[in-house]
C-alpha cells in the first residue's frame, strides 16, 4: 500500500511539473541568481511535511525549482473583473530568494557553527521562524512570498497533490478529468487514512 | 487619401453581440458583411493549454495582447479589446432574465418597463442558447419559463453540489443547476467539457467563445474581418441623417485612414465603447453626438449589485471536484406581490475559504510541515464552506452616465470614456431593507443545514453592466427602438448590452445576445 501511495505522489508531482513548464526565463544554471540546491533542500526538510518522505520532498522541491525558473517578472496578470487598468505581477523575487539562502547559511554558521544544511531541522526552524511568522497566517501566492521558505511551502500546499493528501482522496483539482465521475465521492488514496 | 472598404453591413466591434449578428445575417441573407474589431486575435484554442498552465502557475493573463495600451477609460469597464471581446474571459453563465424584469414599473411601481416583454424575447433566448450551445437543467417552470428544452443536458452536479442540494431541499428553496455555455455533448465541432476547473480559459473548446463563430464565418468566406482597426468616427451622409461611413485606421498604419461604407451600420462595441463612439462622432448637426438628439446617449448606465457570504456547513465536502458549477435559484426573482421591492437570485458554490492550508494558527503559532497538514485536516474533516451570493437589480437613473473625459486621451488625442455609475433613489432608499432581507435569507439557509454564517459582504460594483443606449418606444427617453435601431439614424443599429433598460438580477450575457439576434432580424430586412 505504501508503495502505491508513493507511486501516486510521484505521478502527481510529475503533473505539477508539467503544468509549470512553459517558460521564457533563463534556466537556473544560467542565472547568477540561481537558488543553491542544497540549501533549498534543507529548507524543504524544515517546511514540507515529513509524511511525503525523502522522495516526496525531493519531488516537491524539484517542482518548485522548475516553477521558479519559469517565473516571468512583471508579467501581465489575468484581468480583475471590471478593472480597466492592466495589473502586473511583481519584480523578480529570485535574486532576493537566492540571497536569503546564502543568508541562512551565514546565520547558521554564526549561530551553530555549521551550514544551514548541516544543522538539524529544529535549528533550521529556529532560523526560519521569524521570516515565516511575518508572512502568516495565510500562504498567499508563492511568487509574492517575501521569503524563500514561505514560497516553497506555499507552492507545495497549493498543489493538487497537497489537497489530495489533506483529504486522503483523489480529487485531482485543476486536472482535466472529464464529466464522468463528477457526482462520485472521490476515491480514497491508496493507504491514506481519510 | 482614405482606403475605402464597402459592404452591405458594417459591424463595429468583434465581441459576442457582433458574433450573434454576423452569424444570423450570414445565414439568412446574402448581404456582404464586414466586421471591424479594434483589437487583434489572442491565444488560439491550440495555445490555450499552455496559457492556462501559466495562469495556474503564475496568475498570468491567459489571453496575451487582449487589449490596446492607452485605449481605456475610467470606471468599471472591461479591459478586453480583442476578437471575441470580454466573452473570451467569461465563465459561460447564461441564465435568462425573468419575465418580471421587463415589467417592473407595471408590476411593482419602480424603475422602467422595457418596450418588449419576456415573451417577445423568448425565441431569441432559445436561438442564442442554440448558437452558443447551452447545457441546462429545467428549473420549476414558474421560475424558469422556456418554450423548448435546453439544447444540451445539464452539467452534472458534483458530489459536493449533490450534498448541498440535499441541504437546500431541506430549506424549502428550489435550486437547480446554473445553465452554462459549455458543452455536455459535442456541439458545432467543439469538445465536451473536461472539468478542468479553469473556465476563464477553457483548454478544450467546450466553453463557447465568439472567436469560434468568427472562424466559422471566415472559413465560409461569409464575413470580411478587419481586425486591429480602431474606428474613431461615424459620419453622416451629406444632407441626410443616414450614416455614410465609419472612419479609422489599422494599428500598424495609423497615418493611413480607412473608410468603411455600408448600407447599414451595427454598433456592437459593448457597454462602454458603443456610447463612447457615438459621443465621439459629434458633428454640426448632432453637436452632442450621434443618436443623441435627446441627450440620452451614455445615460442609464446600469448593472446589478450583490450581497454575498460564506457559510460553514457541518458536512465533509471535497473542494476541487467541480468548482465551476453552481446551484441557482430564481425563486425570489419572481416573488409575486411585494410590500417593498426586492428581487434577487441566489447562487451557491463549493468554496475553500477558511479551509486552506495555513502557516500559523489563529493565535499566531507557526506551523511546520506535518503540523500544517494536521491543522488543515482538522479544519476539513467534518466541516465545509459554501459560498452564497445574490444579485439584486438596481433601479437605473439618467445620472448614471458615460461621458468623454477630456483629461484622459489615447495616443491619437481622442478623449476616453469615463463612467460615473449611480443607482436610482429607489434603490438607495431600499438598500437597508434589501441587505436585511438578503442576509436574513442567507442565515436561514445556513441554519437549515445546522451551519452558520462565517462572513457577509455587500457590494456596489455594477456587475454585468449595460445601458448607455437604452431601448424604448419614446425617442425622448431612449436612444434606440425595440429592434436596436437608433431613433435619429435609420441605418444605424446598436446591439447588445448598451440597449438594456435594466440589468435584472441575473448574469446579462444571454440577454445581450438575445437582443442582438432580435436586432439582426430587423437588420436583415435591409
Amino acid at each position: 500500500m505504501a508503495e502505491s501511495r508513493r507511486t501516486f505522489l510521484k505521478q502527481s508531482a510529475a503533473t505539477v511539473a508539467v503544468v509549470s513548464l512553459p517558460s521564457c526565463a533563463p534556466t537556473a544554471a544560467e542565472s547568477p541568481d540561481a537558488l543553491v540546491p542544497a540549501t533549498l533542500r534543507a529548507v524543504g526538510e524544515a517546511v514540507l511535511p515529513e509524511e511525503l518522505g525523502a522522495d516526496g520532498r525531493e519531488r516537491a522541491v524539484a517542482a518548485f525549482e522548475l516553477w521558479s525558473e519559469g517565473l516571468e517578472p512583471v508579467a501581465e496578470m489575468a484581468h480583475p473583473y471590471l478593472v480597466p487598468e492592466t495589473v502586473f505581477t511583481g519584480p523578480d523575487p529570485r535574486p532576493g530568494w537566492a540571497a536569503q539562502l546564502s543568508g541562512l547559511d551565514i546565520e547558521s554558521g554564526k549561530r551553530f557553527a555549521a551550514s544551514f544544511g548541516e544543522v538539524g531541522v529544529p535549528e533550521r526552524r529556529r532560523i526560519l521562524e521569524p521570516h515565516v511568522r511575518r508572512a502568516g497566517p495565510d500562504f498567499g501566492r508563492p511568487e509574492n512570498a517575501a521569503h524563500i521558505a514561505v514560497a516553497l511551502a506555499a507552492h507545495f500546499f497549493a498543489s493538487p497533490i497537497a489537497t489530495d493528501l489533506c483529504y486522503g482522496r483523489a480529487i485531482a483539482k485543476q486536472q482535466c478529468r472529464g464529466l464522468a465521475g463528477a457526482g462520485d465521492e472521490p476515491a480514497p488514496l491508496p493507504g491514506a487514512a481519510s | 487619401m482614405s482606403q475605402v472598404i464597402e459592404s452591405d453591413v458594417c459591424i463595429i466591434g468583434g465581441g459576442i453581440s457582433a458574433a450573434m449578428v454576423a452569424e444570423r445575417l450570414a445565414e439568412r441573407t446574402e448581404a456582404s458583411i464586414t466586421v471591424v474589431e479594434a483589437g487583434g486575435r489572442t491565444a488560439s484554442l491550440e495555445e490555450r493549454t499552455a496559457t492556462r498552465a501559466r495562469m495556474l502557475a503564475y496568475g498570468e493573463n491567459p489571453y496575451p495582447n487582449d487589449h490596446i495600451p492607452g485605449q481605456t477609460g475610467t470606471g468599471e469597464m472591461y479591459q478586453s479589446m480583442v476578437l471575441g471581446g470580454a466573452a473570451m474571459h467569461w465563465g459561460g453563465a447564461v441564465p435568462r432574465y425573468s419575465p418580471e424584469d421587463f415589467r417592473v414599473r407595471s408590476l411593482y411601481g419602480v424603475g422602467y418597463d422595457w418596450p418588449i416583454s419576456f415573451d417577445d424575447l423568448e425565441p431569441y433566448y432559445q436561438e442564442a442558447e442554440e448558437r452558443m450551445g447551452v447545457a441546462g437543467e429545467q428549473g420549476p417552470p414558474e421560475y424558469d419559463p422556456r418554450s423548448k428544452p435546453y439544447p444540451m443536458p445539464p452539467l452534472p452536479l458534483s458530489w459536493n453540489l449533490e450534498r448541498m442540494r440535499e441541504w437546500t431541499d431541506a430549506a424549502g428553496i428550489p435550486f437547480w443547476t446554473q445553465p452554462w455555455a459549455r458543452n455536455t455533448e459535442p456541439w458545432q465541432g467543439r469538445n465536451v467539457c473536461q472539468r478542468c476547473d479553469t473556465c476563464a480559459v477553457c483548454p478544450t473548446g467546450a466553453k463557447y467563445t465568439p472567436d469560434f463563430a468568427f472562424d466559422r464565418l471566415l472559413a465560409a468566406a461569409r464575413i470580411r474581418l478587419q481586425d486591429r482597426t480602431l474606428i474613431r468616427s461615424l459620419n453622416l451622409a451629406s444632407g441626410s441623417d443616414r450614416i455614410e461611413s465609419a472612419t479609422g485606421f489599422h494599428q500598424d498604419a495609423p497615418d493611413q485612414p480607412l473608410e468603411f461604407r455600408a448600407r447599414t451600420f451595427v454598433l456592437a462595441a459593448g457597454h462602454s465603447w458603443s456610447s463612447h463612439l457615438l459621443l465621439l462622432s459629434a458633428n454640426s448637426r448632432f453637436p452632442n453626438g450621434l443618436a443623441n438628439s435627446t441627450d440620452n446617449v451614455g445615460r442609464y448606465m446600469t448593472g446589478h449589485w450583490f450581497a454575498s457570504g460564506f457559510i460553514e456547513l457541518p458536512m465533509r465536502l471535497y473542494p476541487g471536484i467541480f468548482p465551476n458549477n453552481s446551484l441557482l435559484s430564481h425563486r425570489f426573482a419572481s416573488p409575486g406581490p411585494l410590500d417593498r421591492y426586492l428581487r434577487h437570485d441566489i447562487r451557491l458554490w463549493e468554496s475553500t475559504v477558511g479551509r486552506e492550508a495555513r502557516l500559523a494558527t489563529d493565535d499566531g503559532r507557526v506551523l511546520w510541515g506535518d503540523e500544517v497538514m494536521a491543522d488543515w485536516r482538522a479544519r476539513t474533516r467534518s466541516t465545509a464552506t459554501a459560498r452564497i451570493r445574490s444579485y439584486y437589480d438596481v433601479i437605473p437613473t439618467p445620472d448614471s452616465r458615460l461621458t468623454l473625459d477630456p483629461g484622459m486621451r489615447n495616443a491619437h488625442g481622442d478623449p476616453m470614456p469615463r463612467i460615473d455609475y449611480a443607482a436610482g433613489q429607489a434603490t438607495l432608499d431600499l438598500e437597508p431593507h434589501t441587505h436585511e432581507t438578503l442576509l436574513g435569507r442567507f442565515d436561514e439557509l445556513a441554519r437549515a443545514a445546522g451551519g452558520r454564517m462565517m462572513s457577509t459582504r455587500a457590494s456596489r460594483l455594477f456587475e454585468h453592466p449595460g445601458g448607455g443606449c437604452r431601448m424604448g418606444d419614446d425617442p425622448a427617453t431612449s436612444v434606440v427602438d425595440r429592434w436596436g435601431r437608433t431613433h435619429d439614424h435609420e441605418n444605424l443599429f446598436v446591439v447588445g448590452a448598451p440597449t438594456i433598460v435594466s440589468s435584472g438580477c441575473a448574469n446579462g450575457t444571454l440577454t445581450f445576445c438575445a437582443l442582438s439576434l432580435m436586432a439582426a432580424e430587423e437588420i436583415a430586412k435591409g
